[in-house]
């Protein structure tokens, strides 16, 4: 599904993203990304996206390389994908729900799959009596909530989430992650890069441990504190 | 990509026209005063193209029979002339007599003395062709040549003043093509530095919808339609202006000519070029905002 294979990156600046990193994540997987601040875990979320290109080495994403990936290829990659951020990145002039149908019009869905989909995806993340608000009239929580809507629409086969809840309060942050967790119950290999020690440690899932842009340990239903 | 997303893209730009209502103004005012200019620069060429064309054509072939040319021969250039302005070579002639090139000398020597011993035979009869097209006055003259009756010493033609005026015309189809080119390099450069900005103030959502898997096309597609909306707003406000100002400046004109007793140098009625004028316009105008949409989207869509 996602292989590294000795994968370095290191920005124009000499400053190292990640480097030498060797890692598979199969099908269906549920995968923590953590680190000290700087660890290089936005860099290993930006490779998958192909928002940054690998220096050396290779990743392979759903069948796609990512090393020389043709420019005209990428939109195709992404749309394999669902990407969750921190910052949320709805566009401010849709609505809930044109933002999630957006996702769909980009992949030219038939209008009447889109009117299906969107409620149901919606639905799923409890935001149905919002859809028609627009994402300035929502809370951090709400518009997380039609962010992962957008991003399960399509029903990606990877979902990867930079710290999707650094901007939330610890109940809305628990109930995200267990939306994630339902997601990935449905077969959706979701990846998510985060600090929070306690979502960590309860869920018991693959933790992954960079620092200094090097994977220090990977760990099947790990903890947080695993590497002390 | 599929026509229904066309036409979705496309109602998405329209939209953006009225949801980014200062930017869109902004720009719209660029164009419209841009293509005003053009369109002032270009009315008074036309004019000044127009005038001189005319001109040309007041320009006359003349020619006299040979004194002593028969009745024969006579026949033949009248017959000749009026096949020309059948034909339409021709538009109009005017014939002169040998009694009326009699009497017109008359009237032009002051002296008396000079006339005596001269009768109306002394004279030839004279012909002044207006031709349809003063191109064609070297292949008319070179027929005229052929027939006996005609005098080939005395035909004129004021070949050097058209030639002036054709220099001159040219020179205004060069001047208008420049200010053409002109004016389009700038309103291009006004237009795409306004959508720029409008563009930098959406960038963050095209890097959202570039993230979410758009391609270039999807995301260019509705700036385009944008541009070309507003630049048809901006070309038919223009042509509004363009208009009111022409009537205004050609009143202003006749009246300032009229009151220093001159009558002839009117300008032309807008009518006459009105929708060339609106082609114009539009043309211009969507092409500047689709030229400039598409310049400025270009640097955003790589994330
Ligand atoms: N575009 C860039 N240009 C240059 N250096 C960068 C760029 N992006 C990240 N870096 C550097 O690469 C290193 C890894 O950054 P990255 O954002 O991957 O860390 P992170 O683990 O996500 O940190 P945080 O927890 O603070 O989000 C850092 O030293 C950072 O300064
Ligand atoms: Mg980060």
């Amino acid at each position: 599904m996602i292989r590294f294979v000795d994968t370095t990156k290191i920005y124009s600046n000499g400053v190292v993203g990640v480097k030498n990193v060797t890692l598979n994540i199969e099908k269906g997987e549920f995968v923590f990304v953590i680190g000290p601040s700087g660890s290089g875990k936005s860099t290993f979320l930006k490779l998958i996206m192909h928002e940054e290109a690998p220096t050396e080495g290779e990743v392979y994403v759903n069948g796609y390389s990512i090393h020389n990936m043709p420019r005209s290829e990428v939109p195709y990659l992404r749309r394999s994908l669902g990407v969750v951020f921190q910052d949320f990145r709805l566009l401010p002039n849709k609505t809930a729900y044109e933002n999630v149908a957006f996702a769909m019009q980009i992949v030219e869905a038939l209008p009447r799959e889109i009117r299906r989909q969107v409620p149901l995806a919606l639905g799923l993340v409890g935001l149905s009596k919002k859809a028609r608000a627009y994402p300035g009239q929502l809370s951090g929580g709400e518009q997380q909530r039609v962010v992962l809507a957008r991003a399960l629409v399509n029903n990606p086969a990877v979902l990867i989430a930079d710290e999707p809840t650094g901007n939330l309060d610890p109940k809305t942050s628990m109930e995200i992650m267990e939306l994630l967790d339902e997601i990935n119950q449905r077969g959706t290999t979701v990846i998510v890069a985060t600090h929070e020690k306690n979502i960590v440690d309860s869920m018991k899932k693959r933790v992954i441990t960079l620092d200094k842009g090097e994977l220090v340990s990977d760990v099947k239903k790990g903890l947080y504190t695993d590497e002390d | 990509m599929k026509i229904r997303t066309l036409r979705l893209l496309a109602k998405e730009g329209a939209a953006n026209v009225y949801k980014n209502k200062l930017m869109s103004a902004a720009s719209m005012v660029t164009i419209t005063t841009t293509l005003f200019i053009l369109g002032l620069v270009l009315l008074i060429i036309v004019n000044v193209i127009t005038k001189l064309e005319a001109q040309k054509r007041n320009l006359q072939v003349r020619f006299y029979l040979r004194v002593e040319a028969t009745r024969l021969e006579q026949e033949e250039v009248a017959i000749f002339i009026e096949n020309c302005r059948a034909t339409g070579v021709v538009t109009a002639y005017e014939y002169e007599s040998r009694e009326q090139a009699y009497e017109n000398a008359k009237k032009d020597l002051k002296h008396e003395s000079l006339m005596e011993g001269l009768t109306p035979e002394n004279f030839a009869e004279g012909y002044f062709v207006t031709l349809a097209n003063p191109n064609d006055s070297d292949q008319f003259i070179a027929k005229l040549k052929l027939l006996s009756g005609v005098d080939t010493q005395w035909i004129t033609y004021p070949k050097q003043e058209l030639e002036r005026i054709s220099a001159i015309v040219g020179v205004f189809n060069y001047v208008a093509v420049f200010v053409l080119a002109v004016l389009m390099i700038i309103s291009v450069l006004l237009i795409s530095n306004t959508i720029r900005l409008t563009v930098f103030a959406r960038r963050k959502e095209i890097e959202i919808m570039k993230y979410v898997g758009a391609n270039d096309w999807f995301i260019r597609f509705p700036f385009i339609i944008e541009g070309m909306i507003i630049g048809l707003l901006g070309a038919l406000l223009s042509f509004l202006l363009t208009s009111q100002a022409y009537v205004w400046i050609k009143n202003g004109l006749t009246a300032l000519f009229s009151s220093i007793k001159i009558t002839d140098l009117q300008l032309m009625e807008f009518d006459q070029f009105a929708i060339r004028i609106l082609v114009v316009n539009i043309i211009f105008g969507m092409t500047i905002g689709v030229i400039g949409s598409f310049m400025s989207v270009k640097k955003h869509l790589d994330v």
